[in-house]
């Protein structure tokens, strides 16, 4: 009562079931990734800001496509290596390419790492500074007093829970609180559990769907938090994820960052010079001045290397990605722009300078930059949010990498565990290899277009 | 062995295990026995269809009667531990004077639509039977991955309890419709506590793990067919039952990939906030959004109808698979055109990767592409006419059994010609700008899935239930069952095509109320429904909203005929009369040849097929079937001392 | 081949996949070149990069996947599923770009005068 072909093949269809089955399953990843990759065509083509080329680090991607290939060669090696008996050698060579996974995995991580950590910030005109922040991004609120709990009486997706959702944020100590009616509650989980049965007992004989309490501290305390924990927040007021509201005083919410790049390619041509990021409380006069020099030189240098003879060029200048980058970007190495031929940058940076002398702090990879909120429109770490090519970067990729680490744990299961079938039902094994290396070539298919798409076109 | 008991996993465990040496939870919980596996699936999918059926009668008690207490609602919270769930699940959302809202309408429809397709029709009609019949049709001992088989199951297991979980978590099941489309579903009730607390976290989760499943299976059984057919099994000779579950297996396989990728997607732009399917510049509640923005929704509707119109397929052909094999057996007649069905087949199922878009025509994508849209979906109707044209013609001068499944398949024709043709009009893009999204769209996929599928699988579980169980289901009982089916299925769907002419849009919660133009409409259909009703004593009014009630009064017919179809269902394992012969439809294909219930391994000699699948009435044969495992000398003897010999070496273990 | 146990036979695939890896190298190398050449259009820098990496691609199918000589079981599943692939990624571009339909027209009219002009 076997099931047959499993080891060998059936003879009108020439094939054993496993390899159908990886064939038929390989099928169906080519469709996923197909769907991936028509999904960035048509971002692609609907993107509505210049999309990014050059942007990811293509050493790093250029050493997994390396490590990819060899352990494409190893694989398949090892099956040969199996055919042939030669079980060392086919040991060896899966071993390698488990190994090459994990590498491949290691400069994935770090690929990752440094984008998480570097963030872009859209100005209102549409500048986007770009850098690092030093201490994270908090919003500080102060002098609070009042926390305004709000409890629906069914069971819901939005019920103030201070405890988890408000208290954590607070910063030194938290005051002890009394109800409207001048009770004393301790906001821990089992008197907050007490106060929310007794206000949903009372509401309900109310008859109402939800309990309003308010809850008055004691002393003013302060909170500190990101902005992912409020739904929203004002001047005067802040609204938590859970519902629950404060009042108190906004006290700081600029974003301090060390920018270390401008874009400029979302502004429109004429206001380019005049962006807000060269605004006196930002990158001021001198990186003004050292951006208008470095766009004159690169139209100077497009101009001449496709000059046309006839005092027009050979490309559109509007289509070269890469001049558009140049142009109509700024890299920012420090807090003053090198003083490099005639720029007057000495003079022009002493707002900035002011600024760094303010934060008693100067960087050595960009300049410190105190944005304030009402000039943002948007502001992100390098992840999916970022834009939609970040987005369909990190999906491709993440869903490549869970591909390399269920294909290397597979070759490594047979490494580890089936060492008593190579040697006694070889056909088996090497069959085993077949199908778990049709798989790895797939991943390895899968990432020679992933490379250029994604890292250098 | 062919004493083995049945194959209710659920209430099994007391008995039936004196012949295998297996414990209970490994053979009917843990199995990895086609037949098991398939009757789980089947059941499991029976079970979702009550409870998407339920949902259906609380959203049509919403239209007929809205702002009007749902009966019984009260009496259902009293009920310790059910009136617990109830207030979980649905209480908390409705009114407090006990109607439904708006938000639990839509909860609803959202929860109807995906239930019923991914949970009821897809686990039952291409799940449950491929796994129990398939292999036995093609005459081999399991499916070609018995443990990726169980895998699928426990697979779906887990999407089943997360789809039913979210009807439990703070923000209650999702709302945006079974199609999920963004925006909406991008960023509906975005902003509270926790992701894991959000309907729509489940929901895309749920999905992942359903279509895992999905693909573990079609690997399974293309495989299957494609590798373990018996001795004699050329591609023609299979039924066309095998045909088509080869097929949709191929349909499964390829078209859920680009679903995965959009469930995928959609979960990015919910939990990590990215700009899929959101446009620049999207507000919502008068605020911009947070977002990035650059993505379009246009791209969420490509990759879901990529996979949701080969979807279409795969809710029909299960219903075509199992009709191939009732009709031609209650009518004595071969199967008509058997090679044209097969050719007609492959042509639907390449044509329907080629047609999705013609669900689309109202997002502006563009003319081109309409018209190429236009062309295949035209295009599609020729196999699908073969198809039914197939099934028709094989009635042609047979002596016609009428039992139940019989009355089932052949109700099952004209329904689903009904719903066919109403298609037709959608599929011209200047004709779908006024009926789409209207009663008219859900009137012509009903017919082609309710009374057309979900027909054909009532025939199929009384056609297979006596080689599943060893019993017949009984026949009065199945004719109970069938009238009030029909009736309230026609009273249900057919008043939908007038309301969706008069413009009555399929997402009012209050069935058009509120929308006083399109209530006040009369014509012949609102002045009969208010004739009949005033001949019964009920004040109907003569206005299209009378319609509604009809529904409703449908709803509720069909509801009485699945009593019982239930009491049939469950009595019949123990107390239905026992099978006088392995072969008790007098059928021809392989699952025939098996004991009843089949064993662990099926077949207790080798299986050779020497014949098609369909020789009935064949001149000049004593009886007027003729099976596919009979050679010309005879039946071929359980131990194998038949000419049939010589047919294992083919099947010999290696 | 994948049914073959000659050892000669094996050791001569082993050397192929060796100098087929080293072309897969070279190729790899040369989609890196290419992407820093500013050829007339970066349109053209993306279908050659295509082109190269399809190629790649085909080698590793081809040599590694054991195409070049599968049985035509195989081929049939892989026929459709790559119509079925362009299918999706031809229809998706024409989704953004309706050659039918004239694209101008949601642009301005031009201004009288230069209408009427012969």
């Amino acid at each position: 009562m076997d099931i047959p072909y499993t080891v060998h093949a059936r003879p009108d269809t020439g094939l054993y079931n496993a390899k159908v089955g990886i064939w038929l399953f390989l099928a169906s990843e080519v469709m996923l990734f197909g769907g991936l990759f028509s999904s960035y065509i048509f971002l692609r083509l609907g993107a509505d800001y210049p999309w990014p080329i050059h942007e990811l680090r293509w050493d790093l991607g250029f050493i997994n496509t390396v490590v990819l290939i060899a352990s494409s060669v190893t694989v398949v090696w090892a099956w040969a290596a199996a055919k042939m008996r030669q079980f060392g050698r086919c040991q060896l060579l899966l071993a390698i390419t488990v190994i090459c996974a994990g590498v491949f995995m290691v400069n994935k991580f770090l690929e990752y790492k440094a984008k998480f950590e570097h963030y872009s910030v859209t100005l209102t005109d549409g500048s986007i500074l770009s850098g690092h922040l030093e201490h994270g991004y908090h919003i500080t609120f102060g002098e609070i007093q009042e926390l305004n709990l709000n409890i629906p009486v069914k069971h819901s997706a939005v019920t103030s829970d201070p405890v988890n959702y408000v208290l954590p944020f607070a910063e030194g100590t938290i005051p002890a609180f009394k109800t409207a009616e001048g009770s004393d509650v301790t906001l821990d989980a089992a008197g907050f559990t007490k106060l929310r049965a007794d206000a949903i007992a009372k509401a309900k004989a109310e008859r109402r769907d939800s309990a309003v309490v308010k809850l008055i501290a004691a002393s003013p305390f302060k909170l500190v938090f990101g902005k992912s924990d409020v739904f929203t927040y004002t001047a005067d007021s802040a609204i938590f994820r859970d519902g629950t509201s404060v009042t108190g005083k906004l006290i700081d919410d600029k974003i301090t960052l060390t920018a270390d790049a401008l874009d400029l390619r979302s502004v429109s041509a004429a206001n380019r010079e005049n962006s807000i990021a060269f605004d006196a409380r930002y990158l001021g006069e001198a990186w003004k001045k050292h951006y208008i020099l470095n766009r004159d030189k690169e139209i100077h240098d497009f101009n001449t290397k496709y000059s046309d003879g006839k005092g027009g060029t050979t490309r559109n200048p509007a289509k070269s990605a890469t001049f558009q980058k140049h142009a109509f970007g700024l890299h920012i190495e420090g807090q003053h722009p090198p003083a490099a031929g005639a720029a007057p940058g000495e003079h022009g940076g002493a707002e900035t300078d002011a600024h760094s002398a303010e934060a008693g702090h100067s960087s050595g990879h960009g300049a410190k930059v105190v944005i304030e909120p009402k000039d943002v429109t948007f502001f992100s770490n390098y992840t999916p949010k970022l834009n939609t090519y970040y987005a369909i970067y990190f999906t491709l990729t993440g869903l490549h990498g869970m591909h390399v680490v269920g294909g290397a744990l597979v070759l490594l299961y047979f490494l580890l565990f089936n060492g008593k079938m190579m040697r006694e039902d070889t056909e088996h094994f090497a069959n085993r290899i077949e199908v778990g290396g049709l798989f790895w070539h797939f991943v390895d298919l899968v990432w020679i277009f992933l490379f250029p798409l994604l890292y250098l076109l | 062995m062919s004493a083995a008991t049945t194959h209710d996993h659920s209430h099994a465990a007391d008995h039936g295990h004196d012949h295998h040496k297996q414990a209970w939870i490994w053979k009917y919980v843990f199995s990895t026995d086609h037949k098991t596996i398939g009757i789980q699936y089947a059941i499991t999918g029976l079970l979702f269809l009550l409870f998407g059926f339920f949902l259906m009668l609380l959203m049509r008690w919403s239209i007929a009667y809205p702002g009007v207490t749902v009966p019984g609602v009260e009496v259902i919270r009293a009920i310790p531990g059910l009136g617990f769930v109830f207030e979980e699940m649905f209480g908390r959302w409705l009114n407090a004077d006990g109607s439904l809202n708006g938000e639990l309408y839509n909860m609803l429809g959202a929860m109807h639509g995906t239930i019923m397709v991914f949970f009821g029709v897809v686990p039952l009609g291409f799940a449950g039977f491929v796994n129990f019949v398939m292999p036995l049709q093609i005459g081999t001992i399991d499916m070609a991955f018995p443990k990726l088989n169980m895998l699928s199951y426990w697979f779906f297991f887990i999407s089943c309890v997360m789809m039913m979980a979210s009807f439990f978590i703070g923000t209650g099941p999702v709302q945006t419709g079974w199609t999920m489309y963004s925006p909406l579903a991008s960023t509906m009730n975005i902003g509270v506590t926790n992701v894991w607390n959000h309907g729509h976290t489940w929901w895309l989760m749920s999905m992942v793990f359903n279509i895992s499943a999905s693909l573990l299976g079609s690997v399974n059984v293309v495989t299957t067919v494609i590798n373990l057919r018996a001795k004699g099994m050329g591609w023609m000779r299979m039924p066309f039952f095998c045909w088509a579950m080869f097929i949709i297996g191929f349909l499964l396989l390829l078209a859920f990939p680009p679903l995965e990728v959009a469930a995928l997607l959609q979960l990015s732009d919910r939990l990590f906030g990215s700009s899929f399917f959101l446009p620049t510049g999207l507000m919502e509640g008068g605020k911009h959004l947070d977002i990035s923005g650059g993505g379009s929704p246009l791209l969420y509707q490509h990759l879901f109808w990529f996979l949701a119109h080969p979807e279409v397929y795969v809710l029909i052909l299960p219903a075509f698979a199992i009709l191939t094999d009732v009709i031609p057996c209650n009518a004595r007649r071969p199967l008509w055109g058997y090679k044209m069905m097969v050719y007609a087949l492959l042509t639907l199922a390449f044509l329907s990767f080629l047609v999705w878009a013609h669900h689309m025509y109202l997002t502006g994508m563009g003319t081109m592409m309409s018209t190429y849209f236009q062309i295949t979906t035209v295009l599609i109707s020729v196999p699908s006419v073969i198809l039914l044209t197939g099934l028709m013609i094989s009635l042609w001068g047979g002596s016609i059994r009428f039992n139940t499944q019989m009355l089932f398949a052949s109700a099952f024709l004209p329904m689903f010609g009904i719903g066919g043709l109403t298609g037709l009009p959608l599929a011209f893009s200047f004709i779908d700008l006024a009926l789409h999204d209207t009663y008219y769209v859900i009137g012509h996929f009903h017919y082609v899935v309710a009374p057309g599928t979900i027909f054909a699988l009532f025939a199929g579980v009384y056609h297979w239930y006596p080689k599943a169980t060893g019993r017949f289901m009984n026949d009065t009982l199945g004719k109970w069952h069938f009238w009030p089916s029909l009736l309230g299925m026609n009273l249900i769907f057919a008043p939908m095509f007038i309301q969706g002419m008069a413009g009555f849009h399929r997402r009012w919660y209050d069935g058009g109320k509120y929308f006083e133009q399109t209530a006040q409409s009369q014509n012949w259909s609102t002045t009969l429904t208010h004739k009949i009703g005033a001949f019964f004593g009920f004040d109907i009014p003569d206005n299209m909203l009378s319609l509604n009630i009809v529904m409703t009064f449908g709803a509720i017919v069909l509801l009485f005929g699945q009593v019982f179809f239930i009491y049939n269902f469950w009595v019949s394992i123990k107390g239905g009369k026992k099978v006088a012969s392995d072969n008790p439809w007098d059928a021809t294909t392989l699952e025939w040849a098996t004991p009843s219930p089949p064993p662990h391994g099926n077949f207790v000699f080798d299986v050779n097929a020497h014949r098609g699948p369909y020789e009935y009435s064949v001149p000049g044969h004593p009886t007027d079937f003729f099976p596919q495992w009979e050679s010309e000398h005879g039946k071929p003897k359980p131990d194998g001392s038949d000419e049939v010999k010589t047919a294992s070496a083919s099947h010999a273990h290696h | 081949m994948s049914d073959s146990a000659d050892p000669a036979e094996l050791q001569k695939h082993v050397k192929k996949y060796l100098f087929i890896g080293a072309l897969l190298l070279v190729g790899t190398v040369i989609t890196v070149a290419l992407a820093f050449v500013e050829l007339p259009t970066h349109s053209m820098n993306i279908i050659l990069g295509m082109i190269v990496a399809t190629i790649k691609a085909s080698l590793v199918a081809l040599i590694f996947m054991h195409l070049n000589h599968e049985r035509p079981l195989i081929y049939k599943f892989l026929a459709f599923t790559t119509a079925f692939c362009i299918v999706l990624f031809v229809l998706f571009i024409f989704s953004n770009s309706d050659p039918l339909v004239d694209h101008n027209f949601e642009k301005p009219l031009q201004p009288a005068e230069q209408l009427e002009a012969p």
